[in-house]
C-alpha cells in the first residue's frame, strides 16, 4: 500500500497557500491573480456611479413602454458586463432613466465617461443597399456570437436571423447581387460588401478589425436589443454606499470572528475530523474568495448571503462526515474502517443536498438578472468548492493522518459529548 | 438472532441512544408553526407591510448641503418623520465636486404638496448647521423592473418543480412524490417565516429581502434533503419498521448533525446582527435578523413539519391501499 502519510501535508500546504493568495493576491511581473484587496463590491457596499440619460435627438417626451424598454436594454448590457448590482429605475414625468453602478476595483483606470457612454450607444443594426434604403433591421436578428474565421484568422461577428429577417435577407440579397449591401451600426457604417449570389440560410457575418473583446462587445450590444433612441446623461455623480458606510468592515469582521469560533467549536467538538473540517473550510472561503475576484465579479448583499450559505453547507458536509464517523467507531470499527464507512455513508446526504441546491442554483443563474445573478454564482462556486473541499480534500487528509500511529485512537474521532459514554 | 423480531429490535438499538419521538408530538408543532403563520397575517392585516423603493417606487429627493452630513443619520431621521423606508446616499458631482443628500423614500411620497413642505420644515429642523436646500425632486418607477420580477418568479417556480422531480427520482424507494412535495411545503414555511420576521419587525421589503428568501431556501432544502437521505438509508436497514418509527429513528440519529450546524449558521448570523447593531448599521441588522430567524426555522421545519407531514401521508396513503383491499 502507498505511504499516504504526506498527502496531509500536501493539502495543508494548498489550503495555506490558496488562503494567502485569497487574502493578498500575487502579481509577479505582469503576471497577476487578484485576491480579497482587489473583489469588485457592489454600490451597496462600495457607492459607485449614478447617471441619470435622456434620450437624445427626439422632440417629444418619450413614452412609458420606451423608457421600459430602454431599461431593459440598459439592464442586459450590464448583465453582460457581469456588473451584477446596479440600480436601474425610470422618471416618467421628466423621462429620465436613472443608472447607479459600481465602481471597478482598480478605480484609478476607470474611466466612467466611457462607460457611461457605452450604456447609451443606441446598437441598431441594419443592412441597407447603396442608395441607403434599410432592408433588414437588427431586430430580425435572433443571435449574434464572437467566432474566430478559420480562413482568415480574424475574429468575427456571426450573425443568425430570425424566420422573418432570413427571408427579408434572402429576397434582398437575391435583389442585390453584383452590387453592394452595407452594413450600419446606427449611422455608421461598418463594413460593405459585394453580394456573390442569394443567401437563403439567414446567416451573415461582420468581419472587419475585431480583437475577440471588441467582437464580443458587439456581439453583445446587438443581443441586448437596440434602444429605442439614443441616450445622453448631462451629469454624472460619485455616490455612497446604499448599506450605509462601514457596512463591509462589520460584515467581514463577523466572519472572520464567526470563522474562528466554529474552528474552535469543531476541533473541540469532534476533534481530529474537527480540525480536518477547519482546514477544509479554509480551502472552500479562500476558493470562493478567488472565483469572485479573479474573474471579478460584483460582490453584492445577496452574493454574501451565497457565500453565507455555501460555506454554511461546507460546515454541514463536514459536521455529517464527522458525525457519521462517531457513529462507526460507537459501532465498535476500527479507525480506519470507520472513516471510509463514515465517507461513504455520509457521500449520498451530502451529494442530493447540494445537488438539489445546485438546481436552484443553475435555474437562477438562466433566468435571474443583477441581483439573482450575484447570488447564484456566488452559490454555484460555493457548491464546487463544496465537493473539492468538503468531499475530496477532507477525506484525503483524514485518510492521510489515521496512517499515523499516534492518531489512531478511536477516541480522536469521536465527539465531545459522548467520549465519556465510550 | 434467527428469529425476525428479535432482529429487528436488535438493530435499532446500537447506533443510537434512544428515539426521541417527534412524530407523536406532530399536532404540537403543527400548532406552533400555525400560530406564528396567524401572527404575522393579523401584523400584516393590521400593520401593512412595508414594500421598498425596489418593489414600490418612490420619490427621490436631492438636497445640496453645507458642512458634513452621515448618509445613515439622514436616513433615520427621514424614517422617523415619515414612517416610512428611506434610504440615503451621499453624491458628488465628478467634475465640479458639488455634494448633495439624496433620500431615496419609497411609496407615493411628494404627491401632496403640504406634505412635503412639512418633511422640509422638519428635515432642516434636524441638520439645522447644514443649511439643506431641495434642488431636485423626481418620482421613481420600482428599481426591479417588470423582467427583473417575471424572470424571478419563473425562476423560483421552475427550480421548486425541478427539485421536486429530483426528489422523486431520487428517494423513489420512500414514495419520493409525497417527500419532495413536503419539501416544498417546509421551504415555503421557511420563507413564510422569513416574510413574517419583516413583517412583525417592520423590515422593509427590499433587495435585502430578496437575498435572505434565497438563501434561506437553499437552507431549508439541504436540512430536509439531509433527513430524507438518513429514512432512506434507515428503510433499506430496518425494512420491517413502521413509517413512523423509522422517521423517528432516522431524526434522533442526525438530531446532533441538524443541531451543530444550525448552531454554526445561526452563531455567525448573529455575529452579524450583533455587530451590526453596536456600529447602528440598520441595513444589516435588517438583514441579518430575518436570516438568523429563518436558519432556526430551516431546521425546525425539517425535524417538526416536513417529516411528520410526510409520515401522515404514508400512513394515509397505507391506510387506502388496505380498504381497497
Amino acid at each position: 500500500m502507498k505511504n499516504k502519510k504526506p498527502v496531509f501535508f500536501i493539502v495543508l500546504l494548498v489550503a495555506v497557500a490558496m488562503a494567502y493568495l485569497a487574502a493578498f493576491g500575487l502579481q509577479i511581473g505582469s503576471f497577476k491573480i487578484k485576491g480579497a484587496p482587489d473583489i469588485r463590491f457592489g454600490i451597496d457596499i462600495r457607492g459607485g456611479v449614478e447617471a441619470a440619460f435622456q434620450a437624445a435627438n427626439l422632440d417629444r417626451k418619450p413614452t412609458p413602454r420606451e423608457l421600459e424598454a430602454a431599461r431593459s436594454v440598459i439592464e442586459t448590457r450590464l448583465d453582460n458586463k457581469n456588473i451584477l448590482d446596479r440600480d436601474v429605475t425610470i422618471d416618467k414625468q421628466n423621462g429620465y432613466i436613472i443608472v447607479r453602478f459600481p465602481w471597478k476595483s482598480d478605480e484609478k483606470n476607470f474611466d466612467p465617461d466611457n462607460a457611461i457612454a457605452e450604456l447609451g450607444e443606441t446598437a441598431l443594426l441594419t443592412f441597407r443597399d447603396d442608395d441607403k434604403n434599410i432592408l433588414v433591421e437588427g431586430s430580425h436578428i435572433s443571435n449574434s456570437a464572437p467566432e474566430l474565421d478559420k480562413q482568415t484568422n480574424q475574429y468575427v461577428v456571426s450573425l443568425t436571423f430570425d424566420e422573418k429577417g432570413t427571408k427579408l435577407f434572402a429576397d434582398a440579397t437575391a435583389k442585390l447581387v453584383g452590387k453592394n449591401i452595407s452594413i450600419y451600426m446606427d449611422d455608421t457604417l461598418i463594413q460593405t460588401a459585394v453580394v456573390n449570389e442569394s443567401i437563403p440560410s439567414g446567416k451573415a457575418q461582420i468581419s472587419g478589425h475585431f480583437t475577440y473583446d471588441s467582437a464580443k462587445a458587439l456581439s453583445d450590444k446587438i443581443n441586448s436589443g437596440a434602444l429605442p433612441f439614443s441616450l445622453i446623461t448631462k451629469n454624472h455623480n460619485t455616490i455612497s454606499p446604499t448599506l450605509g458606510s462601514g457596512a463591509l468592515d462589520v460584515m467581514l469582521e463577523a466572519g472572520i470572528l464567526a470563522f474562528a469560533i466554529i474552528c474552535l467549536l469543531l476541533m473541540g467538538y469532534y476533534r481530529v475530523p474537527g480540525v480536518v473540517a477547519c482546514i477544509s473550510l479554509l480551502i472552500q472561503t479562500s476558493g470562493q474568495i478567488l472565483a469572485l475576484s479573479i474573474p471579478q465579479m460584483t460582490l453584492t448583499l445577496p452574493g454574501i448571503a451565497g457565500v453565507i450559505l455555501s460555506i454554511g453547507m461546507g460546515v454541514d458536509a463536514n459536521v455529517i462526515v464527522s458525525e457519521r464517523i462517531n457513529e462507526e467507531i460507537r459501532s465498535g470499527k476500527t479507525v480506519r474502517s470507520a472513516i471510509s464507512a463514515g465517507f461513504k455513508g455520509a457521500f449520498s446526504s451530502v451529494f442530493d443536498g447540494n445537488i438539489t441546491v445546485l438546481i436552484v442554483g443553475v435555474i437562477l443563474m438562466i433566468f435571474g438578472s443583477g441581483a439573482l445573478l450575484s447570488f447564484a454564482y456566488s452559490l454555484l462556486t460555493g457548491i464546487f468548492f463544496n465537493f473539492v473541499a468538503g468531499v475530496t480534500a477532507s477525506r484525503l487528509m483524514i485518510r492521510s493522518l489515521s496512517e499515523y500511529d499516534a492518531l489512531r485512537k478511536p477516541s480522536l474521532y469521536t465527539c465531545f459529548s459522548r467520549r465519556r459514554t465510550l | 438472532m434467527n428469529n425476525e423480531n428479535n432482529n429487528a429490535s436488535l438493530t435499532i438499538a446500537p447506533t443510537t441512544g434512544k428515539i426521541i419521538h417527534f412524530f407523536s408530538k406532530r399536532f404540537i408543532y403543527f400548532a406552533f408553526s400555525l400560530t406564528i403563520m396567524i401572527i404575522g397575517l393579523i401584523t400584516l392585516a393590521t400593520e401593512g407591510v412595508q414594500l421598498d423603493i425596489q418593489f414600490k417606487g418612490g420619490a427621490m429627493l436631492k438636497y445640496t448641503y453645507t458642512g458634513d452630513i452621515s448618509a445613515d443619520d439622514a436616513d433615520n431621521v427621514a424614517s422617523e418623520i415619515l414612517g416610512r423606508p428611506v434610504s440615503s446616499n451621499i453624491t458628488e458631482d465628478m467634475r465640479t465636486g458639488d455634494k448633495r443628500l439624496v433620500l431615496n423614500i419609497a411609496g407615493n411620497y411628494g404627491v401632496d404638496a403640504k406634505d412635503q413642505v412639512k418633511f422640509d420644515d422638519a428635515l432642516k429642523a434636524k441638520f439645522p448647521d447644514n443649511k439643506l436646500e431641495l434642488s431636485e425632486s423626481s418620482m421613481v418607477e420600482p428599481f426591479f423592473g417588470h423582467k427583473f420580477l417575471t424572470n424571478g418568479v419563473i425562476a423560483i417556480v421552475l427550480s421548486f418543480s425541478l427539485v421536486l422531480v429530483y426528489v422523486w427520482i431520487r428517494f423513489k424507494k420512500i414514495g419520493g412524490l409525497s417527500a419532495g412535495f413536503m419539501a416544498i411545503v417546509a421551504l415555503v414555511h421557511d420563507v413564510l417565516v422569513v416574510f413574517f420576521t419583516c413583517v412583525v419587525f417592520r423590515i422593509p421589503i427590499g433587495d435585502s429581502f430578496v437575498a435572505v428568501a434565497l438563501s434561506i431556501i437553499g437552507y431549508s432544502v439541504n436540512d430536509t434533503i439531509v433527513i430524507y437521505d438518513r429514512i432512506r438509508e434507515n428503510h433499506d436497514l430496518h425494512p420491517k419498521l413502521e413509517v413512523d418509527t423509522l422517521t423517528d429513528l432516522s431524526i434522533s440519529q442526525s438530531i446532533t448533525r441538524s443541531l451543530n450546524t444550525n448552531f454554526a449558521v445561526f452563531l455567525s448570523v448573529t455575529l452579524v446582527y450583533v455587530m451590526a447593531h453596536i456600529n447602528s448599521i440598520d441595513s444589516i441588522q435588517s438583514f441579518a435578523l430575518p436570516m438568523a430567524i429563518g436558519s432556526v426555522s430551516g431546521c425546525y421545519s425539517t425535524i417538526c413539519i416536513a417529516g411528520p407531514l410526510w409520515v401522515m401521508w404514508q400512513k394515509h396513503k397505507a391506510k387506502k391501499a388496505e380498504v381497497r383491499r
